[in-house]
């Protein structure tokens, strides 16, 4: 069995991905970080560069976690990604990180941890970015 | 591109992939066409020169439709001996992708609606729609947030330009409302 | 000094508080668009002209002159943070400035960029307002031969220089002057192509070839090629700059300054040539060489000095023949020609005040950009995050508003159409834009000029070489028109005369060359420096 993650190089996804380094550690199982790009801007701050996931591996590797990362820019929302992987790996957890939105903010910009939140066949842990970050 | 394509034999065994070759032989019909339709437009001209124009108004669209045949005929020749187009490159271009056919067709069609309906809805309601249509087209699927930034967009275009700049820009059926 | 008391009632004009708001809200909007990638200057001038039509001539003009440098800043600040150059101009920016950015030194670099951006087009204005009145005194003493000639010589640098299909550039310049054919004859009042449409009478409106070819051509064009990835975007912090980068950018500036303001001037001189000559002085001359390759501030100062100085320079044969050099250029030209202004040898004489005014604006707006880019320049960056759906729907968008806006109708979106069909096969054909461009702003006046010279000839051909002489009433060659006519002969033979001087030259001076060439072939060959072929 399996532990995945979404990452992004954002406060919240770096918690997650450290509440997921813990809970395989405990578990004794791979993780495996998703992140992904729709890949339709020029620009994404969503997709980690060469040198954040430079710092995941490392984080991960200090904490002993057997771990893969897939990238992958495709046209697809992070959350189709996630859930896609998720239903491939029969994974027994899911970390996401969140973030406080507003009603109409979630209207317009559609909420990708709401989406897995809903359809995510496992547990879903969402961690929130410590205050100080 | 070692080979001298100057005699016929040669050029015909480096003749490239023959696809890209057609569209190409395409532009030279195109051309041809296109100077047709200048010279016959030149001929029902009526040349009366004067002394204050000794030339007349037929012989500069006569030399440009000649141009354009002969030009037809160099591109044909050049295709011919291997000389092929360079397509432009840029930022958000793959050349390595096929042509996507369906997008151009979709945003094609969304502009024409755009053309019909500008004059009775206003700019407000087609220009939106024609964001919005075009958003689709290009692979967008944020339909409710591609609706408010397309309403957004066209209302503020229009107070802001056509109400306070003063461009001409059609209030449509929303005369009154706006 | 009566130039400089012109510009100073130039300075009162566009000093007004009103004007000033015109230049910010034009810098503003012009940098924003100028930033969003895939857009250069050419296509900034063209989707945004409608805002200014409904002001009166100086206020649209001191904006436009804000959307002009807006455009051309932005620009170089895309090509500092994405290794992505949007116009051939910005290649050689984006080589040292993309390694700066990558090292942790974007700050400094979009800092050089921003104030050699500063000093070259405060300069370059200065020599605009030096130069543009000797040229046009110059300008005015041509008759209907030499202008004849002049302007063909424009079409023959336009199509024969840049590029890299003659054949393809003589092709785009014929399609160019075709369109330009339709309408009502000026002379004889016949319609020509007009096929019976009431509409076309006028002639095709150029704003509306200009932001069909351009801005709806180019928006096809991409959709018909979608790219689907995420490039890295260096974080930025407010850019600024320490006294040591200072002191190895100011020479720079002024060198570049000094390669790119004549280039700009003579017509297909361009900005790439400036560009890659200021980024090989600047390596020669730099005291730290070893830096170059690694993220250099003088690659980015001197590079990005001549670019601007090589726009300001466009502005000479732009204010004073109507000549246009690079496709800005023909935007402003169709701009002038849409406030009813008449572009030509005349302009100074007869709309003095405007020009003046506009020239005041350049400084304006010069500096207003300085003032505001140096802390925005986070807030550009983020508009890179733009999704390319809304970005090229946007040009669709703003595109159909322009065109519709020329006339205040429908019929003018169909010609947009058309002409944006013409400019999705251009790009496909690899046919320039540039001197379809050209070709339609220039064709209707060299045919008038040339129906003119034969008019004052009474029918002979001579009369395209030269005139009578008023005094003596005999009929003289023109100095003039004779040697641009060898220039243009020239230039259509020139890779005939390249084979031959090879052959002539003593191999040190070829294998010199061969030299420069293969630096330079060196730094373009980056598989991410994606180089137009066309200046827009």
């Amino acid at each position: 069995m399996t532990i995945v993650v979404g990452y992004t190089p954002t406060p919240a996804g770096r918690a997650a991905l450290m509440a997921a380094a813990g809970a395989a550690g405990e578990r004794n199982q791979p993780l495996i970080v998703v992140n992904s790009s729709r890949g339709d801007a020029l620009a994404d701050p969503g997709f980690a560069q060469p040198a954040d996931i430079a710092w995941a591996s490392a984080t991960l590797e200090e904490a002993g976690v057997d771990f893969s990362i897939r990238q992958s820019v495709r046209g697809r929302e992070a959350s189709e990604e996630v859930l896609t992987v998720l239903e491939e790996v029969a994974a027994e957890l899911c970390v996401i990180g969140i973030r406080r939105r507003t009603a109409v903010g979630k209207m317009l910009m559609g909420s990708n941890a709401h989406r897995i939140l809903m359809d995510a066949p496992c547990p879903v842990l969402a961690v929130k970015a410590p205050h100080h970050d | 591109m070692s080979e001298s394509a100057a005699t016929a034999g040669q050029s015909a065994a480096a003749r490239p992939s023959v696809p890209r070759n057609i569209a190409e032989y395409g532009v030279c019909v195109f051309l041809t066409l296109l100077g047709v339709v200048v010279l016959v437009d030149a001929l029902q001209l009526n040349n009366n020169r004067t002394g204050v124009d000794p030339l007349g108004p037929k012989p500069v669209p006569v030399f440009v439709g000649t141009v354009l045949i002969v030009l037809a005929v160099a591109l044909a020749v050049a295709v011919s001996r291997g000389n092929q187009a360079e397509a432009e490159a840029g930022e958000d271009i793959d050349l390595n992708q096929r042509v996507d056919v369906k997008t151009v067709l979709l945003l094609l069609g969304v502009f024409v609606a755009n053309i019909v309906l500008i004059d009775f809805l206003g700019w407000v309601i087609s220009g939106g729609l024609l964001f919005y249509g075009s958003a689709l087209a290009l692979g967008s699927r944020h339909y409710i947030r591609d609706l408010a930034i397309s309403a957004a967009l066209s209302l503020a275009t229009f107070y802001g330009f056509a109400i306070g700049l003063g461009v001409g820009l059609p209030a449509g059926i929303l005369q009154g409302i706006l | 000094m009566e130039n400089l008391q012109f510009l100073l009632d130039g300075f009162a004009t566009a000093a007004t508080p009103t004007n000033l708001l015109l230049a910010l809200i034009g810098v503003v909007v012009g940098t924003a668009v100028g930033v969003l990638p895939g857009i250069g200057p050419a296509m900034t001038v063209a989707l945004l002209l409608p805002v200014t039509y409904g002001l009166e001539p100086t206020g649209a003009l001191i904006m436009l002159a804000g959307i002009f440098y807006g455009g051309m800043y932005g620009g170089s600040t895309t090509s500092i943070l994405l290794n992505t150059p949007g116009e051939s101009s910005s290649v050689v920016t984006a080589i040292e400035g993309n390694l700066m950015a990558k090292s942790g030194r974007a700050a400094q670099a979009l800092a050089t960029a921003a104030m050699g951006s500063w000093v070259a087009g405060t300069i370059g204005t200065l020599l605009i307002a030096f130069f543009a009145p000797i040229v046009t005194r110059f300008a005015i003493s041509l008759g209907a031969p030499e202008y004849f000639a002049v302007m063909l010589l424009a079409f023959i640098a336009v199509t024969a220089v840049l590029g890299s299909s003659r054949l393809r550039g003589f092709i785009a310049l014929t399609l160019g002057l075709t369109i330009g054919l339709v309408g009502l004859d000026s002379v004889s009042g016949q319609a020509r192509l007009t096929f019976g449409i009431p509409q076309l009478g006028d002639g095709i409106d150029v704003v509306v070839v200009a932001v069909g070819i351009f801005a709806l051509g180019e928006a096809l064009w991409v959709a018909a090629h979608l790219r689907r990835k995420a490039v890295e975007v260096i974080p930025v912090g407010r850019p600024w700059m320490g006294k040591a980068d200072l002191a190895r950018s100011w020479k720079p500036w002024l060198r570049g300054t000094a390669l790119g303001f004549p280039f700009g001037a003579v017509p297909a001189g361009g900005a790439e040539i400036p560009t890659f000559l200021s980024y090989i002085t600047e390596k020669r001359l730099s005291k730290h060489p070893e830096d170059f390759g690694k993220g250099a501030i003088e690659g980015v100062a001197g590079p990005e000095a001549a670019n601007n100085a090589s726009a300001a320079g466009t502005m000479v044969p732009m204010l004073s023949l109507g000549l246009p050099t690079n496709a800005t250029a023909a935007v402003m030209l169709a701009a002038l020609t849409s406030y009813g202004i008449q572009p030509g040898p005349l302009l100074l004489q007869r709309e003095g005040g405007l020009v003046w005014a506009l020239i005041a604006s350049l400084f304006i707006g010069n500096t207003l950009l300085l003032i505001l880019n140096l802390p925005l320049a986070p807030m550009w960056a983020k508009l890179l995050q733009i999704p390319r759906p809304y970005l090229y729907a946007g040009i669709l968008f703003f595109a159909s508003m322009g065109a519709y806006a020329v006339n205040g109708s429908s019929f003018d979106l169909i010609l947009l159409l058309a002409l944006g069909l013409v400019g999705l096969g251009m790009r496909r054909f690899g046919l320039p834009v540039l001197p379809l461009i050209v070709g339609v702003i220039l064709g209707p006046l060299v045919e008038a000029q040339g129906r003119r010279a034969l008019q004052l000839s009474s029918g002979e051909l001579k009369g395209l070489f030269g005139g009578v002489d008023v005094a003596t009433g005999d009929f003289r060659f023109s100095l003039v028109a004779i040697v641009v006519y060898v220039i243009i002969a020239l230039v259509l033979l020139w890779p005939l005369i390249f084979k031959l001087l090879r052959k002539l030259l003593p191999a040190k001076a070829e294998s010199a060359i061969e030299d420069i060439a293969h630096e330079v072939e060196a730094q373009v060959h980056d598989p991410e420096l994606h180089t137009r072929k066309e200046l827009l």
